[in-house]
C-alpha cells in the first residue's frame, strides 16, 4: 500500500488505472453481456406483447414502494408494463406487474421467476439471472395471439 | 525404455499440458470483458433503466398519444453511448429521468402485483 502511494507521489508510475478500471463503458455490463440483456428484454417483450423494463440500481429504504413508483413512471402503457428491478447492493429483486399484465403474469409466476433469479444472483451471475428471469416471465405470460379468449 | 524417453513421457508432456492450461486461464485481458458482480460487495454503479427497443416490430411501444416523438432524448443518448459499437439496442433511462413527463403525476397506482426476493 505504502509502496504504491510512494510510486504515485513520485510520479514514476500512475497507479490510478489499476484502482479504477471503468473504461468508457458506463454500463454495469460488458458489451457482450449488454447484448444478451438487450436481446432478452426485447425478445420477451416482442413475444408476450407485454412491455418489460429492467432497472438495476439502488431501491432505497422501502424497495417495494420505490419499485412501484418506478413502474408508475416507466412510460407507455403502464398497465401492460412489467418492471424487473434489481438492487445488487441491497440484494433485492422486485418484479412489479401492471394491472393488465398481472392477469397474464400472476404473482405465483413472478415468484417462480424471482426464485430462479435469486438462485443465480446468489452465485454472482447477474446477467444469467436477468436473462433467465425474463425467459421464465415470458414463458409464463405466453403469446398473446395463442391465448384463447 | 531409455531415460530420455521416460523423461519426455512423464516429465515434458505433463508439463506441456500444465503450461497450456495455465496460459489459457491466465491469458491477459481474458477476464476484463465480464460483468463484475460479487454478492455482498457494495454496488457503486450508476442506476440504469433499460427498456425494450421500440423499433423492433412486435414490441409494444409507447402510448399512441406520444407518437414517434420520444420525450426520452436524454435517455436515448445514454443508450447510444452504452451500446455504441455492438449493435445492442437497449435504451437506458437515467434515474430520475421521466420518459413521459405528463404521466408522472398520474394519481392512479399502476402496480397490480408482482413478487419480491432476496439472496
Amino acid at each position: 500500500m505504502t509502496k504504491q502511494t510512494d510510486a504515485y507521489v513520485d510520479g514514476r508510475e500512475d497507479t490510478r488505472q489499476s484502482v479504477v478500471d471503468e473504461g468508457e463503458n458506463p454500463s454495469p455490463f460488458s458489451y457482450r453481456d449488454l447484448a444478451r440483456v438487450d436481446e432478452a428484454l426485447t425478445m420477451s417483450s416482442k413475444e408476450t406483447g407485454l412491455r418489460f423494463t429492467l432497472y438495476i440500481g439502488d431501491l432505497g429504504r422501502d424497495t417495494r414502494t420505490t419499485a412501484e413508483d418506478l413502474h408508475q413512471r416507466s412510460g407507455g402503457d403502464v398497465g401492460n408494463g412489467v418492471l424487473v428491478a434489481i438492487s445488487p447492493g441491497q440484494r433485492v429483486v422486485e418484479i412489479v406487474t401492471g394491472t393488465s399484465a398481472a392477469r397474464r403474469l400472476p404473482d405465483r409466476a413472478c415468484a417462480l421467476a424471482v426464485l430462479s433469479m435469486t438462485n443465480r444472483l446468489g452465485s454472482g451471475d447477474l446477467v444469467g439471472a436477468i436473462v433467465h428471469g425474463f425467459r421464465q416471465l415470458s414463458d409464463s405470460a405466453g403469446h398473446p395471439a395463442r391465448r384463447g379468449h | 525404455m531409455p531415460v530420455i524417453e521416460t523423461v519426455l513421457i512423464y516429465g515434458v508432456i505433463p508439463l506441456a499440458v500444465f503450461v497450456i492450461l495455465a496460459v489459457l486461464t491466465l491469458l491477459p485481458g481474458r477476464g476484463k470483458d465480464r460483468t463484475t458482480y460479487r454478492p455482498g460487495q457494495p454496488w457503486n454503479r450508476e442506476a440504469v433503466w433499460y427498456e425494450p427497443h421500440p423499433d423492433v416490430p412486435g414490441v409494444p411501444g409507447h402510448g399512441d398519444d406520444h407518437g414517434g416523438a420520444h420525450a426520452v432524448a436524454g435517455g436515448h443518448t445514454g443508450a447510444r453511448a452504452l451500446t455504441a459499437g455492438v449493435g445492442a439496442t437497449a435504451a437506458a433511462l437515467a434515474l430520475g429521468e421521466h420518459p413521459h413527463t405528463h404521466e408522472v403525476d398520474a394519481p392512479r397506482r399502476s402496480a397490480a402485483g408482482g413478487a419480491r426476493g432476496t439472496w
